[in-house]
């Protein structure tokens, strides 16, 4: 069976090099899809659910309380995303063994799913897509190298330190802007003490990051984000991945062609059993549009 | 189409103006917004709060701010627990002239503190120092809390003013380890030791309008405790007829003007 593959493999490396006529492309097939349900559709309503669940904590429920950048869930095991640990960690220049127990939970998360979680929970991620149903996105390209968006958190990490804040998760962050919004929001209605100025403020950021989205499709998840960029990390190791089954890859492109990240998918195709790229956000968009011709990207967890 | 330099640079500057611009927009929006409380001067008007007063189980101030991620755990944690005591700080752009209150006020931007004790007091359920996923908070034992000192205004406490209220005794969590009265023909006369921790509780449970009791954080109260103890002690050693001349024409005045409010509902 692996040496069949591996045979297929070098056949069709070797057929890419020799630039000779490519595999016969698959014709397109009708209704043609990921699964019992589409993982667009899937995606959304995970993210609905979570914000769901976040919201119930104004009826004073508390299944998940706090909001994405720090959380308790089942009011017994605190989360804390990684960046904002960090940053919290250089800032205190203190070690803190609370911490560290929250943070842990979630990395063990990542190292099941990757960076899934940009695509399946981050708010920003809906709304960008709102964004760009406005237009018609497919002919601006931004290539910008994503490695640029690990020099933006190392300038964020430096500025904790120096300022002795997480700067960014403090400031910046849109998952702490955009529960901070919905938090603040919810407690002016109620007329509970609040700022008006916290809610300004995150929806301020919040918007012009919106604005960001319009000028630059996706230049903030794809490059800016540090938040994304830690998540990244551990796409290299993750039990979630794309896995390319047998099949011929007939380079329609039809997967980069919907790829929000700029993944270059077809050259992992060809080569390589699975895709471990630090952008891949696992919102399966490429799957589908694999799907319409020869399905043979795939999600699957596991090794 | 490749991304140039200055294609990139002109991405951060829209988006960092756009930024400025908006949080700029929130503090003129924040201005236009500015609540129209009760007009009644609090109790102490010569009292600076002195800075924030923190959810229960804060880390130094330096500290605080260097672990708090502003993540809203203890505030929907307070919100749960039904209490709504914490609320986040707005932003504070540093002005003009920078001084290091601003800066101070700038990194303060979205810690949590008691916002409004007058309404919502801490109830110490200690629930936030339980759950809070960054260690800015830490637990502590109830009697050990430090979030700030309680205040009592002489001039405006019926108890000081030949009356007998306990109203702040009896609303106080703590028990009556935190009060020492000294009974006598001008009232009950209740003083807060340092035992207190700052809650809040009593300053709700005041029944004067605008409360008679205020809550100043602990380095405050270090600054303003000679002057404080001093005032205690004059009242407690006045002759009669003095007393008299201070709790009738100055007091009395002062708590009628505030009585009309005590009808205010309470939340």
């Amino acid at each position: 069976m692996s040496t069949d593959r591996a045979a297929e493999r070098q056949s069709s490396r070797a057929t890419v090099s020799g630039q000779q006529s490519n595999p016969p492309i698959p014709p397109l097939q009708k209704g043609g899809k990921g699964g019992f349900l589409k993982l667009s559709i899937l995606r959304r309503f995970v993210l609905l659910g979570v914000v769901v669940l976040f919201l119930l904590q104004f009826l004073r429920i508390n299944v998940l309380v706090g909001g994405l950048s720090g959380s308790l869930a089942v009011w017994f095991v605190k989360l804390i995303d990684i960046f904002a640990y960090l940053e919290s960690l250089v800032a205190s220049r203190d070690f803190s063994t609370i911490a560290l127990l929250s943070v842990l939970p979630v990395m063990v998360i990542y190292l099941i799913f990757g960076r899934a979680f940009c695509g399946w929970v981050c708010p920003m991620d809906f709304l960008f897509e709102l964004v760009d149903k406005t237009k018609d996105w497919s002919k601006v390209k931004i290539k910008v190298s994503p490695r640029a968006g690990y020099v933006v958190m190392g300038a964020f990490l430096i500025a904790s330190f120096l300022l002795g804040v997480p700067f960014f998760t403090r400031y910046f962050s849109h998952l702490t802007n955009f529960f901070t919004l919905l938090t603040s929001g919810v407690f002016l209605s109620l007329d509970l003490p609040a700022d008006y100025m916290v809610t300004f403020f995150a929806g301020a950021s919040i918007f012009s990051l919106l604005i960001l989205e319009y000028l630059f499709p996706r230049l903030w998840c794809r490059v800016l984000c540090p938040v994304g960029k830690m998540d990244g990390l551990f796409n290299k190791i993750s039990l979630l991945r794309l896995k390319f089954v047998e099949g011929s890859c007939g380079e329609c492109n039809l997967c980069e062609q919907r790829c929000y990240m700029n993944v270059r998918i077809v050259p992992y195709v060809v080569d390589q059993p699975s895709l471990r790229d630090t952008n891949c956000i696992y919102c399966g968009r490429c799957t589908e549009g694999c799907a319409m011709r020869s399905k043979i990207i795939k999600m699957k967890l596991g090794r | 189409m490749k991304l140039s330099r200055r294609d990139f640079l002109k991405a951060s500057l829209v988006g960092g103006s756009l930024y400025i611009a908006g949080s700029v927009t929130g503090v003129t929006g924040s201005a236009a917004f500015a609540q129209t409380t009760e007009d009644i001067p609090g109790p102490l008007p010569l009292i600076e709060v002195g800075g924030l007063i923190r959810p229960p189980g804060a880390l130094p101030e330096d500290k605080f701010r260097a672990k708090c991620i502003g993540c809203n755990v203890c505030v929907n944690v307070c919100h749960v627990m039904k209490y709504d005591a914490i609320s986040l700080l707005g932003l504070n752009l540093p002005s003009p002239p920078f001084t290091k209150e601003s800066w101070s006020a700038f990194f303060n931007s979205g810690t949590p503190h008691v916002k409004a004790m007058r309404d919502f007091p801490c109830g110490l359920c200690m629930e936030c120092p339980k759950h809070c996923p960054t260690g800015a908070l830490q637990k502590v034992e109830r009697e050990n809390v430090t979030m700030g000192m309680a205040l009592i205004d002489f001039g405006l406490c019926f108890g000081w003013n030949g009356d007998v209220c306990l109203s702040c005794s009896k609303a106080c969590p703590m028990g009556g380890k935190i009060f020492d009265f000294y009974n006598g023909e001008w009232g009950n006369q209740p003083y807060i030791n340092e035992k207190c921790v700052g809650c809040g509780l009593c300053v709700k449970y005041c029944p004067l309008g605008g409360s008679a009791i205020k809550v100043v954080t602990r380095q405050q109260y270090e600054k303003v405790k000679p002057a404080y103890v001093d005032d205690f002690k004059k009242l407690l050693s006045m002759q009669t007829e003095e007393r008299y001349n201070v709790v009738y024409g100055q007091n009395l005045p002062n708590i009628m003007s505030r009585g009309r409010l005590i009808e205010r509902e309470y939340r």
